[in-house]
């Protein structure tokens, strides 16, 4: 079966600065779709750029990068908006929800981006099923301002979801929440992957790596399979 | 062409959400760029008006664009010739000017030589109902009013657009009255207003001293006292050996319609009997657009500059916005936004801004116009009934989108330019 997600030997070197800096070295990561994978590691260790790789915010020097058995590796930025909008969700730990904004409208952002045009009854039936997902259609007409920092995540992931991605990308998504409240979101994301979707989660917390079905170390730019006792 | 419009409708649905969440710099921009647009609209619509205004009074003066004027002094057989030659004709009328003097006998008038009531020309003459005129010196002064009588052959207001003021326009379809309806013009009306005189009209060369009836007063922008007679009603009192006569000061005008073949004609047959005759093509718009080019330029020369600090304005706050909003262009990258539609959507805001600002500097501009219309028509004339020129709206529109253009373009750029990786910074 074609892996979803297939880097090889990704590399990516920092510079600009006095001495380049290997950021990534040589990593290999397989995804496969319905499946879950944490990335764990210290700061610095280059979670965030693998992150950007994976979700073409950046490119690796040197590897490759097959999406669904496409390489990818080295797509324009006009083609990779594109990848971008239809192939993948991000979640961060932030949430980056416009306040001026109703949750409905940040969640429609994604499908009000250019990448094909759908009109208003079906925009708005397709937000509302994303926050039903995530079990808040009741807030939709609610600015951010109004909403717990659980729910405005929430949000946030139901923008990830709302054009149906192939692959989950989150980064450090309950770094803002509390212990609870970061179950549910993981919860929701997990809720994700049932229908088939990839999801990479970076987190520092270990109990929310343990519910993925693999977590991997990076350190130092170096991925490796975490060894579970 | 689906993929621009969906780009286009999500530019627009974006911007548009910018700027009702920042009002406040929306309305700043807007400020900023009010004078500049309202310059604009100003300078247009003050030089369409004033287009019109000159065009208008040199049209009353003179005669419309394209309309050639004959003119020909008095003699007999030049006479004959052009009263046979435009006789029924729509496309040209001929205008016979003479002297005459309506109120008492035998009195020197209030005006001698036809002078504006409020000035003194000196001289002027008197006529008798059976003979020539003579000095007026000579006669004590008395309630008699000396006007500028002008026979026609038709009805004139098709070449020169006498504006009524109250009253109505000689009737060129109805039979002849036997007293002659006159038509004055303010000059003249105003005479008849402060003197009260007897209305008896006294011409050279007539066979009797006639009674008119006075039944309109128009503005001919003539500052001398003028009144206007059918020919046809002058004729029963005067016969056409008075009409013609050479020693009665009279003068002669034909107005022919573009195109017509009555110049030709006319102009073949007096030169045939040896008349002196001169002949001009009115042609006012284009000597006067010449003229107001360069005036016009400074001025919009002058309105462009403060457009320019508008702009500035423009620039300025669409610069702030967009380092405000660096994690709002970063996210819509990250989501799958081109850069173009990010620039697209700066532009769509300045551009809706520009426009806004246009639409109110236009609406006031119309406003304006219209209350000093209201205000001030009465004491200027020509500025009764002033319409706003729609070329000053489609040159604030113009002057409001360029403004937008040039305020967003740098903003544009910097959208498009924040890489995704700020948010994952953040």
């Amino acid at each position: 079966m074609t892996a979803l997600i297939e880097l090889t030997g990704i590399t990516k070197v920092l510079k600009g600065q006095q001495q380049p800096r290997t950021i990534l070295d040589g990593v290999d990561l397989t995804v496969q779709a319905g499946e879950s994978v944490a990335i764990v590691g210290r700061s610095g260790s280059g979670k965030s750029t693998l992150l950007s790789v994976l979700g073409l915010f950046d490119r690796a020097d040197e590897g490759s990068y097959l999406l669904a058995g496409q390489d990818i590796s080295r797509l324009p930025e006009r083609r990779a908006a594109k990848l971008r909008s239809s192939h993948f969700g991000f979640v961060f730990q932030r949430f980056f929800l416009l306040k001026h904004l109703t949750a409905a409208q940040n969640v429609s952002m994604a499908l009000v981006n250019g990448q094909g045009w759908l009109p208003r009854r079906e925009r708005r039936a397709r937000v509302l099923q994303a926050l039903e997902q995530v079990g808040i259609a009741h807030l939709a007409k609610n600015r951010p301002a109004r909403m717990s920092g659980g729910e405005q995540q929430r949000v946030a992931i139901a923008r990830a979801l709302v054009r149906d991605p192939m692959v989950l990308l989150a980064d450090e998504p309950t770094g803002a929440l509390d212990t609870e409240t970061g179950t549910a979101v993981i919860d929701a994301l997990l809720a994700a992957t049932e229908r088939g979707c990839g999801l990479v989660l970076v987190t520092h917390d270990r109990d929310h790596a343990a519910r993925m079905g693999r977590t991997l170390d990076l350190v130092d730019g170096v991925l490796t399979q975490r060894v579970t006792a | 062409m689906r993929r621009l419009s969906g780009r286009f409708r999500s530019a627009l649905i974006i911007g548009l959400q910018g700027i009702r969440a920042r009002k406040m710099r929306t309305l700043l921009s807007m400020v900023s760029l009010f004078l500049g647009v309202l310059a604009v609209v100003v300078v247009q619509a003050g030089a369409s008006i004033a287009d019109k205004a000159l065009l208008s009074d040199i049209e009353l003066a003179s005669a419309v664009d394209g309309t050639t004027i004959i003119g020909m002094p008095m003699e007999p057989k030049a006479t004959d010739i052009v009263l046979d030659t435009v006789d029924g004709r729509t496309d040209a009328v001929a205008m016979l000017g003479l002297t005459a003097m309506i109120g008492e006998p035998n009195v020197t008038p209030v005006n001698p030589g036809a002078a504006p009531f409020d000035e003194d020309w000196g001289g002027g003459v008197v006529c008798y109902g059976t003979g020539p005129c003579e000095p007026a010196d000579t006669l004590p002064k008395g309630q008699a009013v000396e006007v500028r009588l002008t026979a026609m052959t038709g009805d004139v207001r098709p070449f020169r657009p006498l504006r009524p003021r109250t009253g109505q326009w000689l009737e060129f379809g109805t039979v002849p009255a036997m007293a002659p309806r006159l038509v004055v013009n303010r000059e003249a009306a105003k005479g008849f207003e402060r003197y009260k005189v007897p209305a008896e009209m006294r011409i050279g060369g007539a066979t009797a001293n006639i009674t008119p009836q006075f039944v309109g007063v128009v503005d001919d922008g003539d500052i001398q006292p003028r009144a206007y007679v059918r020919l046809d009603e002058l004729a029963t009192w005067l016969p056409s050996a008075g009409v013609a006569d050479p020693n009665s000061g009279g003068e002669m005008q034909v107005l022919v319609a573009p195109g017509s073949p009555v110049e030709q004609v006319l102009t073949t047959k007096l030169k045939a009997i040896g008349s002196e005759t001169w002949v001009q093509t009115v042609d006012t718009k284009k000597e006067m657009e010449s003229q107001l080019k360069l005036l016009r330029l400074v001025f919009l020369a002058m309105a462009s500059l403060v457009l320019l600090i508008g702009v500035a304005g423009i620039l300025n706050v669409g610069l702030a916005t967009v380092g405000e909003r660096v994690e709002e262009f970063a996210l819509r990258r990250a989501v799958g936004t081109p850069r173009m539609l990010l620039a697209g959507i700066v532009l769509a805001e300045t551009l809706l801004t520009g426009l806004f600002t246009a639409a109110v500097a236009i609406g006031l501009s119309a406003a304006g116009l219209r209350a000093v219309s209201v205000l001030f028509g009465d004491s200027e004339p020509f500025l009764k009934d002033l319409q706003f020129p729609w070329e000053a709206g489609i040159a604030g529109i113009i002057a409001g989108l360029v403004a937008g253009i040039l305020g967003g373009f740098i903003p544009a750029l910097r959208a498009a330019g924040i890489p995704i990786a700020t948010v994952m910074r953040a």
